[in-house]
């Protein structure tokens, strides 16, 4: 690409910008490295340096492949913006015909701007700056080149927002000095129709490609940029006020979230370790007996297999949380394998199978559809100690995600109780604020009692942070 | 930026062009991450399906820049005591016990308790000093005079907690020994981790490595495979085994055939004189080809359909 590394490797710290907005994490450690790897193979040979890139910044295969299609994509819109400069030999050989003909055109019949240059001081100057000069005579390396060097005035690498883009545009016809041909056409539009319509279609040519050029910055720059904004804004949103629309970016999200929860603390499920001879303890310990190894010692390793049964209420009341609940909850039974999944409204019924089987929307269909009505949580409570309680044991969490309101039935607070007793954690995540609780026909102050964690729970926020928490109080039990 | 240490991995022809002698045929992308590691001192992850190279590439670089190749087999319950060091317990023992009259003469004509414990303390830490140090393959990498390849394979089947404890090896090339000090890499070997996917290694882990996937390869590919390894070969029954191991990876199997069951299918065929692929001697050397009982069952209804394609 460019010749002198110092751009170059402004270029890749753009690209690096790029790929984090791609989805693929890069540490300051990894641009370092990813420095190092351009100066060392150097940007000639294309390839081998999205190889060299490849092995430093990709760090798995997912992101190997999205990187793959990151290069490509990058580095020619790059390559195209600067090889229109920088080839300009070429594609001026190229495109010499093309101007040729348009160059005697213009000879043939001179145009009403050029004729009026002889009249006006104003036209004239005008027509004497390099961008008139590139526009009117059709010189696409000039005026490729002369973008080029406006949207690094314009400062166009900071885009952001989809909504800067107009002021971009502006910022950029600014400095290639587009005033200039504002006020001309200003001055000519009462005085001169046939040049005014001309000098409007060369302003309107110049606006295209100003908006080309910006579209084209947002989309290596900004989309990702925009990406990460709507989604930390998503984050935030209460679960019920999500609108169909966002539906398949909260999916990404909680995918992610999944993704993220999973390499966290999905590799620590582990085997039992045989208890190994521990040769040092055993010489300690044989220190006090003269050196006779008396009593052995031995490494053990307990065996670590956290359970998780997850409990969700699908009735009319939480409905508008249902759904994301559900999600989640499936995407908390790819994590962790042995969570136990059962749904409920007035009957209770284990869903674990459908959750493995189906895609996740015609899994929570089917759930819904199965397990939809009004809430009876006396009656839900003993459908599962009939299927699970026996189940419960001292490694076992149990999660409800539940408003426990109970249209003023016998919650059957006993079974909660027992549930408590066996379990090691008993979790209760409420998606109504905690000043809600215990309003009108809700249980949730006499549940409080029978929970190790009641908590509040209607963002995907709230949500990372306390299956987050539990995941890791699970393992460092 | 030159390696003095490894001027064989100066740059990335002359090491597609090393290792093929050696009898590798590498891409420009396992080059170009080969020669990264060198310049760079940076350890390498490699990824792939089992059967592809990955142990073999370490085997490899070994041969080429002539070093000796320290190899680490993982397993789960590996620990610091088979990977890094242990103290020899056998001999700090009996030298204790041989050492029990020396005790007489250095504490001679001590008056009183403190001053003999003032003279034991005043003698070196003699027992757990580098002379009853058991260097472990890490240690042993670091130790090397000259350079070293080490090769950490199938590190995803050790446990969580063992990645931790390559950290400092792989990020500064020494082993911290509480009881000595800390011991640096005498001249940085070149680090290969290979890994089979079966678990997801931690950020920092793969924080510290350059990254190299390494997929089956491509027909063209493997046949240059097959040649350097079976030179004996024919190119047509190459070009036909080759394509018919396409073919099956195609195919839905528990255990679709990697290069090295190729190269032993090709070195088995030249042994039994074969000089086509014809369905007979197929059928009798897929066990070569296909672990799995299952899969050789699958395949064998389509022998016919599968021998057809590879020699069209």
């Amino acid at each position: 690409m460019t010749p002198d590394s110092g751009s170059g490797s402004d270029q890749l710290l753009v690209f690096i910008k790029y790929l984090r907005g791609r989805d693929i994490p890069i540490s300051p450690a990894d641009s370092l490295d990813a420095v190092h790897v351009a100066s060392l193979i150097g940007y000639q040979d294309r390839e081998q340096l999205k190889h060299g890139l490849a092995a430093v910044l990709a760090k798995s295969r997912r992101e190997a492949q999205l990187f793959n299609a990151a290069f490509d994509n990058f580095f020619s819109i790059e390559h195209s913006a600067i090889s229109n400069g920088s080839d300009q030999a070429n594609s001026e050989a190229q495109s010499s015909d093309a101007r040729q003909t348009q160059s005697s055109e213009n000879t043939e019949q001179p145009s009403a701007l050029a004729q009026l240059a002889d009249e006006s001081s104003s036209v004239a100057e005008l027509m004497q700056t390099p961008l008139m000069e590139a526009l009117t005579q059709g010189d696409e390396g000039a005026l490729a080149v002369a973008i080029e060097a406006a949207a690094g005035a314009a400062d166009i690498k900071s885009i952001r927002l989809f909504t800067q883009r107009g002021q971009y545009i502006r910022k950029l016809l600014d400095a290639l000095g587009e005033q200039q041909l504002r006020d001309v056409a200003i001055e000519l539009e009462s005085s001169d129709q046939a040049a005014f319509d001309e000098l409007q279609a060369l302003r309107a040519e110049l606006l295209e490609r100003a908006r080309d050029r910006v579209e084209r910055a947002y989309t290596v720059f900004a989309s990702g940029d925009t990406d990460d904004f709507l989604d930390e804004a998503l984050s935030k949103v209460r679960l019920g006020n999500i609108a169909p629309h966002q539906m398949a970016r909260l999916k990404k999200l909680l995918d992610r979230m999944a993704r993220k929860l999973a390499a966290r603390h999905g590799r620590r499920r582990r085997k039992s370790r045989r208890g190994q001879l521990n040769i040092t303890g055993t010489l300690r310990k044989a220190v006090t007996t003269d050196g006779i190894p008396f009593e052995p010692r031995f490494r053990t390793i307990q065996r670590r297999r956290p359970q998780v049964i997850a409990i969700c209420d699908v009735s009319g009341s939480v409905a508008a949380y249902a759904k994301f609940l559900l999600m989640f909850l499936y995407a908390l039974q790819d994590v962790l394998p042995r969570t136990r999944s059962f749904a409920f409204s007035s009957n209770l019924g284990e869903v674990t199978h459908w959750f493995d089987e189906l895609p996740v929307e015609t899994a929570i269909e089917r759930v819904n559809l199965s397990y939809g009505g009004a809430t009876d949580y006396g009656r839900a409570l003993t459908d599962f100690s009939a299927l699970a309680l026996q189940d419960i044991n001292r490694s076992t969490t149990v999660i409800v995600l539940g408003d426990a309101r109970n249209n003023d039935s016998d919650p059957r607070l006993d079974i909660l109780a027992d549930i408590k007793s066996r379990c090691k954690q008993f979790i209760w995540l409420n998606p109504e604020t905690r000043r809600a609780w215990g309003s009108g026909d809700s249980e949730m102050l006499s549940v409080i009692r029978h929970c190790h964690i009641a908590a509040e729970c209607n963002n995907l926020k709230q949500l990372e942070r306390i299956v987050d928490k539990l995941l890791t109080d699970m393992h460092s039990r | 930026m030159n390696n003095s240490h490894y001027p064989q991995l100066d740059n990335v022809e002359q090491i597609i062009r090393a290792f093929e002698n050696a009898g590798y045929i590498c891409t420009q992308r396992i080059a170009t991450v080969v020669y990264l590691a060198a310049a760079l001192n940076k350890p390498i992850l490699v990824e792939g399906p089992p059967g592809v190279g990955k142990t073999e590439l370490a085997k490899t670089c070994a041969s080429v820049i002539d070093k000796p190749l320290v190899r680490l087999q993982c397993y789960e319950g590996l620990d610091e005591s088979k990977a890094l060091y242990e103290w020899k317990y056998g001999k700090q023992l009996l030298y204790t016990q041989v050492l029990k009259e020396q005790l007489g003469e250095v504490l001679e004509g001590a008056k009183g308790l403190s001053e003999s414990i003032q003279r034991l303390h005043n003698m070196a830490d003699v027992f757990y000093s580098y002379e009853f140090l058991e260097p472990r393959p890490l240690l042993k990498a670091m130790e090397q005079e000259h350079g070293a390849v080490l090769l950490i394979d199938e590190i995803d089947k050790a446990d969580f907690e063992f990645e931790s404890l390559l950290l400092e090896v792989l990020s500064d090339y020494q082993v911290s020994i509480p009881e000595i000090g800390t011991i640096s890499a005498r001249s940085k070997p070149i680090v290969f981790l290979t890994s089979n996917d079966t678990r997801d290694l931690s950020d920092a882990l793969k924080r510290r490595c350059l990254h190299l996937h390494i997929p089956f390869p491509s027909v063209d590919l493997e046949q240059r495979i097959v040649a350097s390894r079976v030179p004996d070969l024919q190119q047509n029954l190459n070009d036909q085994l080759v394509k018919f191991v396409h073919a099956l990876r195609e195919l839905d199997l528990k255990k679709a055939p990697a290069i090295s069951e190729t190269i032993d299918w090709a070195r088995s065929l030249l042994l039994l004189h074969a000089d086509t692929l014809d369905p007979q001697i197929v059928h009798d050397t897929l066990n070569v080809l296909l672990k799995y009982e299952e899969d050789i069952a699958t395949t064998e209804g389509q022998l016919h359909k599968l021998i057809g394609q590879a020699s069209a």
